[in-house]
């Protein structure tokens, strides 16, 4: 007797669940964040940073605070680090940044350039679409119908694009030089560098990745339940039994058409590594050697791949998709039957604004289930994230803002790229081992905040205290290297209560403890080296430490 | 995960009073002080080996020879000179290449199960790795290695410790430590910051620990105003800040300053990991390239370096001292899994293509060693087995990698029905 796994199909058919009986959240059900971490949870999310004091003081005083932060929320879309966080909520679906360059640079002709370097442009190929989509306020289908993919000088060489002459070294939309039909995402290179396909396999880990990427349906998380007779069928004819058995044909019958789009990418007979990237018109009726499945999409014929984007993204799970990702990036929750009410609202916005990235982000978070807290339900309680924890992209900006503060290795960012592995360690993904993020911080992520806030506060102290300094202080504003807890105890005060209303955006209460037991710690400190730069850099680490730097 | 506040109710050990007491000095003074908890009951640690790619599982764990125990059936396509290897009750592929797997069996067979006929349910590397590490597809689930750290006894500073390969923390991600690297010990050390294009200064203890208590009461009170999933994420973080505390004082103890690159260095920085009460489970991935549909013969050099190591390791663990247990081979678990399978035949490149019925091996404390459970027929087939008893039985269950991986957990001592309602274990694994 065979068990089938009872539990864990994902298998979430947006469209099959707008009637169940869960309705809307509505605004009594919850408890909304203090209004000041609102504005500090709305900042994190559109810019990675912090409000500013100003900003958080008007919004304290502001007659018409809803419409402050709405209007606050236009302005932060607009910031450029706001493209920065889509890229991040994307890449969790599209798991392109991966630190891999595929080949050699030698092979594409850039011999000595830095893998790492190379590595990020290849992944920015399918995320400066994205951007541009956006930037341009175009339809998120144009991910997978746009006529051009993107690249900059560097990736041009590599994949084979022929950079705009006029072009000024940026990223800018560009076409392949071998001539392939341009579908978006669809026909990139590096789409299908990550996602390969090789043999009996004939491009089926493809079709599931475009599935998982703009359907959020993965095939492969629907269990296989094959009596024995399919099974020895399976090992005498493996594509006789997958074109006859009902089984296999539950999955089959419409993978296998998506599958037979992209042989003109199925490069059993290249030459070499790089050779393997380019398209051959003359693979594009290889299905009927391999699947016998006619290129489509789930019955629709499709004549080539600009059509069969064009096709997927009339789907109305495209759209659901595109809005679950928002809504899941922003949210740190993984839909659930029970959110599609809560979700679909923000769906009629995409439908209703053509699609518009920019609008749903908007719809989003001007929500009350995402300015919430807790919320009253315990069922929702325990789906609700109430507090978010910072990725480590996020921690990186916040840093920077907060104290002026990179965490170089090797001259590079060692919060956004794993070449040293802290951004998994800080609950980050890698894109192929680690793919999903991890909310809850682990010792890995406590190390990561200990450690760059020891540096962080020793570089604001080592500025801040220097008495030579003609720049504004960072931080410590309020004393002076000279200063003592002993002879100057209100500036001491003053500065670390100022310390935390500047890091956390949250002031201490009058009575709060924390500024005399820093004060102990900076005398303590003192006494070891007498250096007041390491007392004060060990005051600054102890605060960017705080639960309210990573979470918000 | 379990909460602070369910480990308090617990009674757990408090580290707190660890650090405070004369044994935190004496790690402050690098002294070594062996957290040995003899009176307790014993807590079986886990060290899960990972063949990444899908390993071909004739090659060693599941054979297929004539009567003569030498020619290949004809369903199935062994390799060139190999036959049948026999210790005990435990069947496996031998031959003049594999006299390290002899060896281990030899050893070890006693200690030793073999599971064949594992339906995988898939057949893609990311969803296979998925289902044969958490018996589910859905990503809110944890890895077996991850639920017993998670719902641990004792409390550990690491509770599961991935030196590489495969980690599906589900929502037990605090209790999920990636080591890959060294960047790891050069947080806990904070070396790091050495490193970095801006040096800066340790903080030297006690400063640091007067810091990290003062970071400790901040995160406490932050998470006591929390509620619902935000007061589990909070919780998270002041068990960590807990244990990256522990962690400082102990990392010297632990040899941490060096993880070391070969399997063999990471088998035993894990067990020592173990001995010292530092992590529950581990995950090492086996060096090697699995899957291949081309020159399927590289499974063995790769398969055998594998066995070499593991007999070294087994006869460390008999040898050390245990955390819980008098000796580590009485309270360690080896768990090695890949993918899935590869296709009983050779294609056209003399490679194997991927095959939904895998083979596991599982030595060590709890486990009934000495015997296969499971069977995969003269096709490379699963057929039903009694789960009770691991044989063949027309009207029995089709083995899962669900009904193994709950048998983990059994012998780990979690009630399995806490974790997938309504599955059935393979009993006949558990000693």
């Amino acid at each position: 007797m065979r068990q089938v796994i009872p539990i864990g199909v994902l298998g979430v058919l947006l469209g099959t669940v707008a009637g169940c009986k869960a309705t809307a959240v509505t605004p009594d059900a919850l408890e909304l964040l203090p209004k000041r971490e609102q504005l500090i949870r709305l900042s994190m999310d559109l810019r990675g940073i912090h409000p500013t004091e100003d900003e958080l003081k008007a919004f304290d005083k502001a007659d018409d605070p809803n419409g402050m932060y709405a209007d606050l929320a236009d302005q932060w879309i607009a910031d450029p680090a706001f493209i920065g966080r889509m890229k991040e909520i994307f890449n969790q679906r599209y798991l392109v940044r991966n630190g891999q360059t595929y080949f050699d640079p030698s092979d594409g002709g850039l011999a000595g350039m830095d893998e790492r370097v190379l590595a990020d442009d290849i992944a920015n190929e399918p995320l400066a679409l994205l951007e541009y989509t956006i930037t341009n306020e175009l339809p998120y289908s144009y991910m997978v119908t746009a006529s051009h993919t993107m690249a900059n000088p560097d990736l041009a060489k590599f994949w084979g694009i022929d950079y705009p002459a006029d072009a000024n070294g940026g990223w800018v939309p560009a076409q392949y030089s071998d001539g392939r039909p341009e579908s978006g995402m669809l026909t990139m290179t590096t789409t299908w560098q990550k996602y390969p396909s090789m043999g009996g396999n004939a491009n089926r880990h493809r079709a599931n990745a475009i599935s998982k990427m703009f359907l959020c349906d993965d095939y492969l998380s629907r269990p296989i339940v094959l009596n024995r007779a399919a099974v020895d069928q399976l090992t005498i004819s493996p594509e006789e039994a997958i074109n006859t058995n009902a089984g296999c044909q539950a999955c089959h019958s419409t993978l296998d058409p998506i599958a037979g789009n992209f042989f003109g990418f199925f490069n059993y007979d290249a030459l070499d590594g790089i050779d393997q990237t380019k398209y051959r018109p003359e693979n594009e009726e290889e299905w009927r050697y391999y699947s016998g499945k006619e290129p489509g999409y789930y019955g629709h014929p499709t004549g080539n791949i600009p059509e069969f984007g064009r096709t997927l993204a009339k789907d109305s799970r495209f759209g659901d998709c595109a809005v679950r990702t928002v809504w899941e990036g922003l949210t740190q929750r993984e839909m659930a039957d029970e959110d599609w009410p809560e979700v679909s609202v923000h769906r009629d916005v995409y439908e209703s604004n053509d699609e518009n990235l920019k609008e749903v982000v908007r719809s989003i978070v001007t929500s009350d289930p995402y300015k919430a807290v807790s919320a009253h339900d315990p069922d929702l309680n325990e789906r609700l994230a109430g507090r978010k924890a910072a990725s480590p992209e996020q921690l990186s900006s916040l840093f920077k803002q907060l104290t002026g503060y990179v965490w170089l290795f090797d001259g590079r960012d060692g919060l956004k790229n794993n070449s040293l592995g802290l951004p998994v360690l800080a609950g980050g993904i890698d894109g192929d081992f680690v793919t999903n993020r991890s909310y809850v911080p682990s010792v890995g992520t406590v190390f990561v905040q200990e450690r760059i806030a020891q540096a962080a506060g020793y570089w604001v102290a080592t500025h801040d205290l220097d008495p030579a300094r003609t720049e504004e202080a960072k931080l410590l504003n309020l004393v002076t290297v000279n200063d003592t807890p002993t002879s100057a105890p209100d500036a001491f005060k003053q500065q670390i209560q100022s310390l935390y209303l500047n890091i956390t955006g949250v002031p201490l209460a009058a009575d709060a403890k924390e500024p005399a037991e820093l004060m102990n710690l900076w005398t303590y400190q003192y006494s070891v080296d007498a250096s007041p730069t390491n007392a004060w850099a060990g005051v600054v680490s102890a605060v960017l430490r705080d639960p309210r730097v990573l979470f918000y | 995960m379990s909460t602070f506040n369910e480990r308090k109710r617990r009674n757990d050990v408090s580290r707190r009073a660890f650090l405070g007491g004369a044994a935190g000095l004496m790690t402050a003074g690098g002294l070594w002080y062996p957290r040995k908890a003899m009176a307790a009951p014993i807590e079986r640690k886990f060290l899960f080996f990972w063949a990444g790619g899908g390993w071909d599982t004739t090659t060693i764990l599941d054979p297929h020879y004539g009567p003569d125990g030498s020619s290949a059936v004809p369903g199935v396509d062994m390799d060139q000179n190999t036959f049948l290897g026999k210790k005990g009750n435990v069947t496996y592929t031998s031959g003049p290449d594999r006299l390290d797997v002899d060896k281990y069996f030899r050893n070890w067979a006693g200690y030793t199960a073999i599971v064949r006929g594992i339906d995988t349910h898939s057949v893609g590397h990311d969803s296979s790795t998925q289902f044969m590490m958490t018996g589910t597809s859905a990503s809110s689930y944890a890895d077996w290695p991850t639920i017993l750290a998670a719902n641990s006894t004792l409390d550990y500073p690491l509770p599961h410790i991935v030196f590489s390969g495969p980690s599906f923390p589900g929502t037990s991600g605090s209790a999920v430590v990636r080591a890959g690297g060294g960047t790891l010990l050069s947080l806990i050390d904070g070396s790091i910051n050495g490193q970095s294009s801006a040096p800066s200064p340790d903080i030297m203890p006690p400063a640091d620990d007067m810091i990290d208590q003062f970071v400790y009461k901040r995160v406490a009170e932050f998470a006591s105003q929390q509620k619902g999933l935000a007061r589990d994420r909070a919780d998270g973080m002041l068990s960590n800040v807990e244990r990256a505390m522990e962690l400082e004082g102990r990392q010297f103890e632990a040899g941490l300053d060096n993880l070391g690159n070969t399997l063999l260095d990471q088998m035993l920085k894990a067990s020592e990991m173990f001995r010292l009460g530092l992590s529950r489970s581990a995950m090492i991935q086996i060096p090697g390239g699995y899957d291949t549909h081309s020159g399927n013969n590289q499974q063995a050099p790769q398969q055998v370096a594998f066995y070499a190591a593991l007999d070294q390791l087994m006869e460390h663990l008999a040898n050390t001292p245990g955390h819980t247990a008098d000796y580590l081979i009485n309270e360690v678990v080896i768990v090695a899994a890949s993918d899935f399978g590869r296709t009983p035949k050779l294609n056209g490149g003399n490679g194997k293509d991927h095959w939904p019925y895998n083979s596991v091996l599982v030595a060590g404390a709890g486990v009934r060693g000495n015997q296969v459970h499971g069977y995969t027929d003269d096709s490379l087939i699963a057929t039903p087995i009694d789960l009770k008893t691991g044989q063949q039985d027309d009207g029995g269950t089709m083995l899962g990698c669900e009904h193994v991986g709950l048998a983990y957990l059994k012998i780990g001592g979690l009630d399995p029905s806490r974790f997938l309602p309504g599955v059935d274990v393979l009993e006949s694994l558990i000693r």
